[in-house]
């Protein structure tokens, strides 16, 4: 059984001088068709996800991704010989398609968090009004349902908000960025998580301009971490 | 003290937040061989927003302990 980390067709073995993989073992390449599988062995036949294991995964994935961009597999992916041949082989175009989309690029990722409460503020004082003149001669039926249109006045203020904020961001990167994946939580505290694929010559320029986006709005709290493999760029065309 | 010992501890669980977020949650996944059922937990959002409460809890926490230490030793 191996232990299956990522597919490139131009890693190499040097590149992988020294590492170690999941469970201390080495990872090395098996070819098939032009498409190399970074793997190492495995004796179980399932693998906890622990610190320790997710570290290892990473450590591999990256050390490719220092010389050339593979598709990393998402962790836990175990696999016999025939059955990752038959994957890969089976899948030789997408995967062909996939390697292009990613070639010469990083994944990026911003997060951005802000107060929820501060946020949904002004939907509150907007309802706080209109709800205060009803209310006092309104019964209990109408108090309620005074309260749910209070309720869902915030929350579509809030999605207003953060579409904005998406679009701002999305302004602020777009002439460096190839392809981007957002995922946005109007309700919670971290609203906002972007994953950008950025070619490596302009990762610079990215920086500088994710550098200068927060600066604009101080309120909010930025998490920016990369390069990755490009883990949200990697699903196959079918 | 607090704020660079937290910062430490904050820098330290997003390292490897981000790296769940990247790793259980995305990627190739060939059919039938994920050992692992993470699929339809968004982690990231749980996991960050898990410990931005608790980052804040224990910043209130410790500060609270300061501010009864210092007016102990007045």
């Amino acid at each position: 059984m191996f232990y299956v980390y990522c597919l490139s067709d131009e890693v190499t073995a040097e590149m992988l001088d020294g590492a170690r993989g999941v469970a201390g073992c080495e990872p090395r390449l098996i070819e098939f068709d032009g498409i190399s599988a970074v793997v190492s062995e495995f004796a179980e036949t399932n693998i906890p996800v622990t610190r320790e294991h997710v570290l290892a995964h990473e450590r591999v994935v990256s050390r490719v991704l220092s010389h050339t961009t593979p598709l990393p597999f998402r962790f836990g992916t175990l696999a016999g010989h025939e059955r990752l041949e038959s994957y890969v082989v089976s899948q030789k175009s997408s995967l062909s398609l996939a390697l292009e989309r990613v070639r010469g690029a990083v994944e990026m990722s911003v997060k951005i968090i802000w107060n929820v409460e501060e946020a949904g503020q002004r939907a509150v004082e907007l309802e706080a009004e209109a709800v205060a003149k009803v209310a006092a001669t309104a019964g209990a039926g109408t108090k309620f349902l005074l309260e749910k249109r209070r309720a869902i006045a915030c929350d579509e203020l809030l999605k207003e908000r953060a579409e904005r904020l998406q679009n701002w961001l999305e302004k602020a990167v777009n002439d460096v960025v190839k392809e981007a994946f957002v995922q946005m939580e109007p309700a919670e505290k971290l609203f906002l998580a972007a994953s950008h694929l950025v070619s490596r010559e302009k990762l610079a320029d990215y920086r500088a301009r994710v550098e200068k986006a927060r600066g604009e709005l101080p309120e909010l709290h930025f998490l920016t971490s990369g390069p990755w493999a490009p883990y949200s760029f990697s699903s196959l065309f079918s | 003290m607090i704020d660079e010992e937290l910062a430490e501890f904050e820098q330290t669980e997003l390292s490897l937040l981000e790296t769940l977020d990247h790793v259980l949650d995305r990627g190739l996944v060939i059919a039938g061989e994920i050992t692992i059922s993470v699929a339809d937990v968004d982690l990231i959002f749980v996991g960050l927003n898990v410990m931005l409460s608790s980052v804040e809890t224990a910043r209130q926490v410790l500060r609270e302990r300061q501010k009864k230490a210092l007016s102990g030793e007045r």
